[in-house]
């Protein structure tokens, strides 16, 4: 895996290098934020995240245990007390809500490292510690023969340093 | 926005739509990560602290040995009051949780700007606050080796617990309660710990920081996954704490106890508890702005606001308790009408007083807003307020249980030195793990701070759509009145 | 107390291995080895005693005169349980809570395990040969000396043959007779009724009496026979419409005054003016007397005159006398002639048909001048059995001097009390369930007392080291007995084989040989007694009716509420409230009571049961020894007291004047009582004689009138209608279609065609708390109030009782005893309602259980499962009748302080019922281990249950028989009639609870005058 990584300070010409190299066609485009920011998802143009669907099925998987264990588990040990009907399903509403939030936030948290291909275990090359503190950062994963003029769209917009990694 | 701008004496008090709070003083990404990350140094301060926190909880700890080898005789129980101290403090500390979770999570989804730089803070308190409350189901019980047999496991002779009782009801929602909250915090951390570990030095903690990061990297993927998770995450966190403290409500709500069997437990709890936690929250963050020097982060606008909401919650808190009163004149139940009058102008007329007038009278200062600006009067009256809260709780246990049906079996109620170094020693517990948490993780979200300061721009004439915060913030010397 | 259990291991042993041998059975009836003889029982052949199973022993109580047989159960050779013999004459049945305490007697902890002897002031413990040997050497002393008329021989006053073999042996030494003492008898009636009709104590006929006038006469705390009259009285009272009314005169009123329809609260020593007036006014004449009586009363005339009318009227009455001041013979002789012009003799005082208990006692003057004897140092031997002196008689009487005074004392007593701590030699009798013996009950009734056990300690009868001491050297000869037993076989009509039967039920016709009357003692003065003292107080002395004179040893007994105060574990004094606040005194001022012959200091209990100038104590606690249970413990009011006697030598324990201050500290009340009055919540109902017969209304209301929704007070007794165990509501079922319940009818267990259900009748119930005792003992429920087990009871005083402050007694059945109408009036009434576990149809303790630890059995049980309890405790915080208990301590665990019952009071555990540990609820269980026993013994005898085959404890020790317990299912048992009852109702019916516990209304008498319903609403 080879590419060039573009370190930017201001946010514009990092957004303006991006629209740039989509435009160029330069690669595959990772952009590091310090924090999120619209305009990258504008310039970027991804789709809606996925997680979304995880957290639906864990949310009603939850709830469909909820209930059944508490229903399941009052049939098979059937024990009267205070006059009370075995399977009072209105108390249970809280189980089955209570597992939902459960499953459903765990769910959640699993899809979200499902997608963001997380935990990562090295991050070796198209990386810069500054990204987590104020620059802007976009790696452009592409072959070595497109190298020259990814690096001449960075500078152009601004790179204040622009490196090849591999 | 303009107001901040204009000179102080024109306008010495801007009132600020919540959602709207700016922090004019912090002006680059480079300058959070500088004046955050520097909090994380230990002090001497902070050790100091430390060790009392620890102390308190060997006290508890050491009593809670003595405790489970006596026998819970040696507690202040004196039936039928057979909830005492322990339950009260279990209410207590679940409450104050819930403002964490209100902070972080609901008010999120409002968009209220102000969260930013506290939720980290009071969702840490939520945390540890459940932490501590878990402990007490578990204390109260008479035979607290056998804690486990609430939890439907399976067992080789399929015994299961009743799922009828609100107590296994409890179980659920706080173990829920726990585990979601933990995980809510946990995401949140994980940019922010990244950002830890690029600028640690020593190995072993840029190690440890790295695994905690999971290896974050602030890609755009991992952003747009990891905000609409957060949203998820929050949209569920916000039904969960109203569910949670209707649920511990239940306990009560569902007994046939008077002063207890009420239909308006619910919302009454679930408003009480957020109140409690607001409270706690200032008790916290305002020392802690303080000694971090934070207070151009949590300006004295985020108080300002938050105590909007405190106050806002106490006024619920207060209808509740008019409202309990009506319905016991009003229900023409005789034992209800009684227990009233015994728990306001009888046996336990002290408490109730405390109660009322900590929840009730003080907070209706905060509609002045001279004083919900003023940090020491906020301190002192969020103290009230905890003290308050804890007296709600017990003068919603006790009084009922002491003076209930039976007249014959009216009693009273005094906890003694155990009941009290267990409470102290919940204390110890809680201030323990915050201590700890305040030196290895920052109290202010870096990544989410940097989303309400403006960018660095190549020209101050961008267009519209390069903005976070909705507008230009155009920076003017510290403008006074904001940060004191 | 290692010692011991490894010693009765072996005894156990012994026992098992005589269970083996089949044939011993015939000879252990006649004179086969004694082991064998004490413990096969008579019920069964020996061949049928399976260990595990209970055999039961027919005999005799003896903690108090009046000798109520009794059954004592016994497993594996340890009694474990005593109930009453339902064909004994005079308890039929019934037991009250001193006789079941008899068993804390038997293992009470601080027993004397065997002889000893005072060295140069010590202790030290010599066997049994050492010991008859010395009481042989110093007997022939005192004998050879030359005074051997001096010697005196205190034994407690019983009737049977021991105090004839007694006389028979002191004579055979040369000694005077002995004297029976007994310190809380009234011998003022019985030396009146000895004048009046030639026996001591005739029997009482409640249910013929039209009116009831009791001067001091407490015939349900502790005058006479308890437990009979108890019984007589309740099946008086059954008689509703046509119950006699019950008027008590006197100064203070007790339990029995509690009981009655009127008090009249006459002054402290005018009684006797009151009984002339009052027998003018039967006798038609002398309205002048009335007059004088009543302002010497301090009473309203027309009271007494209405009385005196409403005397002469109902015929016939019954008059008794109980008064206990210097004038108590002379009251008595008045009544007596009340009762022979009101023509009571022979209808409602039977003289043909005595109690024969009361024979032979001596009058406490007779012990006074034998301690006077003493104190002169004229008597050179003191034996002593079962009477303690030093404690029964005021400390100004220097009873403890005077035995110093005596240069050898024996005591043959098995406790260490006052008396034994003085003596040199001990020689530890059996316990009465240990012995053989007998007791004359009726003139030609015996009843028999045979040994239930093994003796527990190393003790011997003393009729048998009698026999011993005078057969010393002489060689066996035929015939002649080798002990008591064989004696009294030898005497008896019909011999071994007779006896032997007689044993199955404890009873025998015949009479023992009487002791040779002695003359009637001639009166100590024309004139009564002056008033001792000086003050403007009355003081009144009464026996405590739970402790007697003895029981303070016995833990179920200094844990079972006083009846009125419902204190324990304390001394207290009476004082009207009306006096308390003239003298600024709150409940638990330590008041200090300066009488002629001393002080007296103990908390304050506002009592308004009191006339205006009286200060009242209980006699029973005080002890300065006589064990850890009782050392220490509360005060002994006789220290305030004179020595001084009636006319008819009884102690005069009342009427002198004492000076009451505050002494200025302050001591909480160890009172298990919360709020006194019933707050309109309808708890004890009662209704007026003249509201029977209207479905019961009695126009109370409950929680203040109002129809609360879901009041379900109407539907008659829902739970309990249904033929299967329906409990109101079944599953998601219409709460009015009862034929369904929330068991299948066809249930697996076939339990679901029963409902386990009791009946609790007010007008019965007397409030004596015998059921309370009777359910710690079947139950092994612990007492927590010892000084040793507050150790741990944080924020309290160390001192006995303090778990009690907490509120953290265990009876699972409590006496509650309200107060209704007016305290300020002596017309206030009481309200005694037994509390227990109801049982809920729908309990409202069930679904709160987080795992189960309680729930509903098919046969309609509110089940508590120990062992699955995890302690949340909101089962009790959701009971609105408060009868959940908790284990706060380990009272259970032999390693904890608080254990409640040290070696050997183990012994006595129920092995049916579990001991729970720390950390669990309890809770009444309806004597479930009793039920499934019935059943299991009906299934295995292939059969259904009989109604009313068995019942549980509570009901079963009842002497006024006002619990019924059974199948509310099945027409043919009692309670399921009785549910029906127009005065049947459920505490806190609104609650929808649907209890299986129905209590029947209380019904009152309104004097004839006030016409008006004085049945005040639970207001």
């Amino acid at each position: 895996m080879r590419g060039v990584l573009g370190v930017f300070r201001e946010l514009d010409s990092a957004v303006d290098a991006i629209t740039a190299l989509r435009q160029a066609k330069a690669g595959s485009i990772t952009v590091y934020t310090p924090t999120p920011r619209h305009e990258f998802e504008h310039a970027l143009a991804h789709g809606p995240s996925v997680v979304r669907r995880f957290t639906l099925i864990g949310g009603l998987l939850g709830a469909t245990f909820g209930y059944w264990i508490a229903i399941w588990i009052s049939e098979y040990w059937p024990m009267v007390v205070g006059g009370k009907p075995i399977p009072s399903w209105v108390p249970y509403t809280v189980f089955g809500f209570e597992v939902m939030v459960l499953v459903g936030a765990l769910s959640t948290v699993f899809g979200l490292f499902a997608v963001a291909r997380l935990p990562r275990l090295m991050m070796t090359v198209g990386y810069d510690p500054r990204f987590t503190e104020g620059d802007y950062g976009i790696w452009v994963e592409c072959p070595p023969d497109r190298e020259a003029k990814v690096t001449e769209v960075l500078q152009q917009n601004g790179a204040v340093e622009v490196r090849r990694e591999r | 926005m303009a107001t901040v701008a204009r000179p102080a004496e024109e306008m010495p008090r801007p009132n600020i739509p919540s959602a709207n709070i700016q922090l004019p003083a912090v002006r680059s990404y480079q300058q959070v990560n500088d004046e955050i990350i520097a909090t994380l140094t230990p002090t001497g301060a902070w050790f100091i602290g430390l060790g009392i926190a620890i102390t308190c909880l060997l006290i508890g700890i050491g009593t809670w040995i003595y405790q489970i080898y006596m026998g819970l005789g040696v507690a202040g129980y004196n039936p039928p009051v057979m909830w005492g101290v322990y339950i009260i403090t279990f209410v207590f500390w679940i409450g104050i949780g819930h403002a964490g979770t209100l902070i972080s999570a609901i008010l999120y989804l409002f968009r209220a700007g102000f969260r930013t730089t506290i939720y980290r803070c009071a969702e840490a308190m939520t945390v540890f606050a459940v932490m501590t409350a878990g402990l007490f189901p578990i204390l109260h019980l008479g035979r607290p080796w056998k804690f486990f047999w609430l939890i439907p496991y399976p067992h080789w002779r399929f015994i299961w617990p009743n799922f009828k009782s609100p107590l296994v009801w409890d179980v659920f929602a706080i173990l829920t309660y726990l585990t979601v909250s933990t995980t809510f915090l946990f995401v949140g951390l994980v940019p922010d710990i990244a950002a830890l570990r690029d600028r640690e030095t020593n190995p072993v903690r840029k190690r440890i920081y790295s695994i905690l990061s999971l290896g974050w990297r602030n890609s755009d993927r991992e952003w747009r996954h990891f905000t609409r998770a957060y949203l998820f995450l929050a949209a569920f966190s916000t039904p969960l704490v109203l569910s949670v403290h209707s649920v511990v409500s239940f306990d009560f709500a569902m007994a046939l106890v008077p002063g207890w069997h009420a239909t308006i437990f619910p919302p009454y709890f679930v408003a009480g508890a957020i109140f409690s936690g607001l409270g706690m929250v200032f008790t916290i963050i305002i020392p802690l702005r303080r000694w971090f020097g934070l207070r151009h982060y949590v300006t004295i606008n985020h108080l300002d606001a938050a105590a909007k909401l405190c106050l806002f919650t106490s006024l619920v808190v207060g209808l509740a308790y008019m409202t309990e009163f009506w319905v016991a004149w009003f229900s023409g139940n005789k034992v209800e009408q009684e227990y009233f009058l015994n728990r306001v102008f009888g046996q336990w007329w002290w408490a109730a007083w405390i109660m009322l007038t900590c929840n009730m009278i003080l907070p209706l200062t905060l509609f002045s807003q001279r004083l919900r600006r003023n940090t020491t009067w906020l301190f002192i009256l969020s103290l009230f307020i905890n003290l308050g809260m804890w007296f709600e709780r017990f003068v919603i246990v006790v009084p009922s249980l002491s003076h209930e049906y039976e007249p014959w079996q009216w009693t009273t109620y005094a906890p003694t030195w155990v009941d009290w170094s267990i409470l102290l020693g919940s204390f110890g517990w809680f201030s323990m793990w915050f201590l700890l948490f305040i030196k290895q993780f920052p109290v202010i979200a870096i990544a989410e701070v940097k989303e309400i300061i403006p960018p660095r721009l190549r020209t101050h004439t961008a267009t519209t759509d390069i903005d976070a915060a909705g507008q230009h913030v155009d920076y003017s010397p510290e403008t006074p009145g904001e940060h004191d | 107390m290692s010692d011991t259990t490894q010693q009765t291991g072996v005894r156990r042993r012994e026992f098992l291995k005589i269970l083996g041998v089949t044939s011993a059975g015939a000879a252990t009836v006649g004179c086969g080895p004694s082991e064998a003889g004490r413990l096969i029982p008579y019920l069964v052949s020996p061949d049928q005693t399976v260990p595990g199973v209970s055999t039961y022993f027919a005999t005799t109580c003896r903690e108090c005169a009046a000798g109520c047989g009794v059954i004592a159960e016994t497993r594996d050779g340890r009694a474990i349980k005593l109930e009453g013999n339902p064909e004994h004459p005079i308890n039929r049945g019934a037991i009250c809570a001193r006789g079941q305490a008899a068993l804390q007697g038997l293992y009470n902890p601080d027993r004397f395990t065997g002889p000893r002897v005072k060295r140069n002031g010590q202790w030290a413990d010599i066997t049994w040969a050492e010991a008859v040997q010395l009481f042989r050497q110093r007997l022939d002393e005192a004998r050879s000396g030359g005074r051997a008329g001096d010697v005196v021989f205190l034994n407690r006053h019983e009737t049977g043959s021991f105090p004839f073999f007694l006389d028979q042996w002191l004579s055979q030494m040369g000694l005077p007779p002995h004297l029976a003492v007994d310190p809380i008898l009234d011998h003022a009636v019985i030396a009146a009724n000895r004048e009046a009709y030639g026996v001591a104590w005739p029997s009482l006929s409640f249910a013929d009496a039209r009116l009831i006038v009791s001067f001091d006469a407490d015939f349900l705390d502790s005058w006479g026979a308890t437990v009979a009259h108890q019984l007589d009285f309740a099946d008086a009272r059954a008689k509703l419409r046509d119950a006699p009314r019950f008027v008590y005169i006197g100064a203070r009123r007790s339990l029995t005054g509690l009981n009655a329809d009127e008090w009249i609260p006459v002054r402290s020593g005018s009684e006797l003016a009151v009984a002339n007036a009052l027998l003018a006014a039967v006798r038609g004449a002398g309205r002048a007397d009335v007059a004088a009586a009543a302002q010497a009363a301090d009473v309203p005339a027309e009271t007494l005159q209405r009385l005196g009318a409403e005397l002469a009227s109902a015929r016939p009455s019954l008059v008794l006398s109980g008064v206990t001041t210097v004038q108590a013979r002379d009251v008595a002789r008045v009544v007596n002639a009340i009762n022979q012009a009101a023509g009571n003799v022979g209808r409602t005082i039977r003289p043909a048909e005595p109690l024969s208990s009361f024979e032979g006692a001596e009058s406490m003057a007779e012990l006074g001048s034998a301690v006077e004897r003493m104190r002169d140092g004229r008597v050179p031997l003191l034996m002593v059995r079962g009477v303690n002196p030093v404690f029964t008689m005021p400390k100004s009487a220097q009873v403890a001097e005077a035995l110093g005074r005596v240069p050898f004392k024996v005591a043959f007593t098995s406790y260490p009390d006052e008396t034994a701590e003085l003596c040199d030699l001990v020689l530890p009798d059996h316990h009465p369930l240990e012995s053989w013996g007998d007791a004359q009950v009726l003139p030609n009734v015996v009843s028999l007392q045979q040994p239930a056990m093994d003796p527990v300690f190393r003790t011997r009868a003393t009729a048998d080291v009698l026999l011993e001491v005078a057969m010393a050297g002489t060689p066996p000869a035929p015939g002649r007995p080798v002990d008591y037993r064989s004696w009294l076989i030898g005497r008896f009509p019909g011999g071994a084989a007779a006896f032997a039967t007689a044993l199955a039920t404890g009873l025998t016709s015949g009479t023992t040989p009487r002791v040779t009357p002695r003359a009637p003692r001639p009166e100590a003065a024309p004139t009564p007694a002056p008033v001792e003292g000086e003050g403007d107080f009355a003081f009144i002395v009464y026996p405590s009716p739970v402790l007697g004179a003895d029981g303070a040893n016995k833990p179920w007994l200094q844990e079972l509420p006083d009846p009125v105060s419902k204190i324990c574990w304390q001394s207290w004094v009476e004082i009207h409230p009306e006096s308390a606040a003239r003298m600024d005194i709150q409940p638990g001022d330590v008041v200090e009571v300066q009488g002629p012959g001393g002080t007296v200091r103990a908390p304050a209990y506002l009592y308004p049961g009191l006339q205006r100038e009286t200060v009242a104590m209980a006699f029973g606690r005080g002890h300065t020894a006589y064990g850890r249970f009782a050392k220490d413990v509360g005060a002994n009011p006789l220290d305030a007291l004179s020595p001084g006697f009636d006319r008819a030598g009884m102690a005069a324990w009342s009427g002198s004047r004492v000076r009451v201050r505050k002494a200025g500290d302050y001591v909480q009340l160890v009172t298990t009582e919360g709020s006194a009055r019933q707050h309109g919540r309808g708890i004890g109902r009662a209704l007026a004689v003249n509201e029977l017969g209207r479905g019961g209304a009695s126009g109370e209301e409950h929680a203040g009138g109002h129809v609360i929704p879901g009041d379900a007070s109407h539907e008659p007794l829902p739970g309990l209608r249904a033929p299967i165990a329906a409990d109101a509501e079944g599953d998601l079922r219409d709460p009015k279609k009862n034929e369904v319940g929330m068991y299948d009818p066809a249930h697996p267990t076939g339990m679901a065609k029963r409902r386990w259900a009791m009946t609790i009748d007010l007008a019965r119930c007397t409030g004596c708390s015998a059921c309370v005792t009777a359910c710690y003992a079947e139950n092994n429920i612990p007492t927590v109030g010892a000084a040793y087990q507050s150790g741990h009871t944080q924020g309290l005083p160390k001192t006995a009782g303090a778990n009690i402050l907490r509120s953290r007694e265990m009876a699972w059945i409590r006496l509650e005893r309200y107060w209704e109408g007016d305290e300020a009036s002596p017309d206030f009434e009481t309200r005694f309602v037994p509390m227990l576990c109801q049982h809920c149809g729908n309990a409202p303790c069930e679904p709160v259980c987080p795992v189960f630890a309680t729930y509903h059995s098919p046969d309609g049980l509110n089940v508590q499962v120990y062992n699955r309890c995890v302690g949340t405790r909101y089962c009790s915080n959701n009971c609105p009748y408060k009868v959940r208990y908790f284990n706060w301590f380990g009272y259970g665990e032999t390693d904890r302080p608080q254990y409640a019952w040290p070696e050997p009071l183990n012994w006595q555990l129920n092995p049916d019922v579990t001991v729970r540990g720390k950390g669990v609820m309890e809770k009444c269980t309806f004597c479930v281990q009793r039920i499934r026993e019935a059943e299991n013994r009906a299934r295995a005898e292939g059969r259904e249950l009989v109604p009313d085959e068995f019942t549980v404890a509570c009901a079963q020790a009842c002497p006024s028989r006002a619990i019924v317990f059974g199948d509310a299912a099945d027409e043919q048992w009692t309670v399921a009639r009785q549910v029906r009852d127009e005065r049947a109702y459920h505490v806190f019916e609104e609650l929808n609870t649907f209890t299986a516990v129905v209590y029947l209304k209380k019904v009152t008498y309104p004097a004839p005058a006030a016409a008006a319903p004085a049945a005040a609403g639970g207001e």
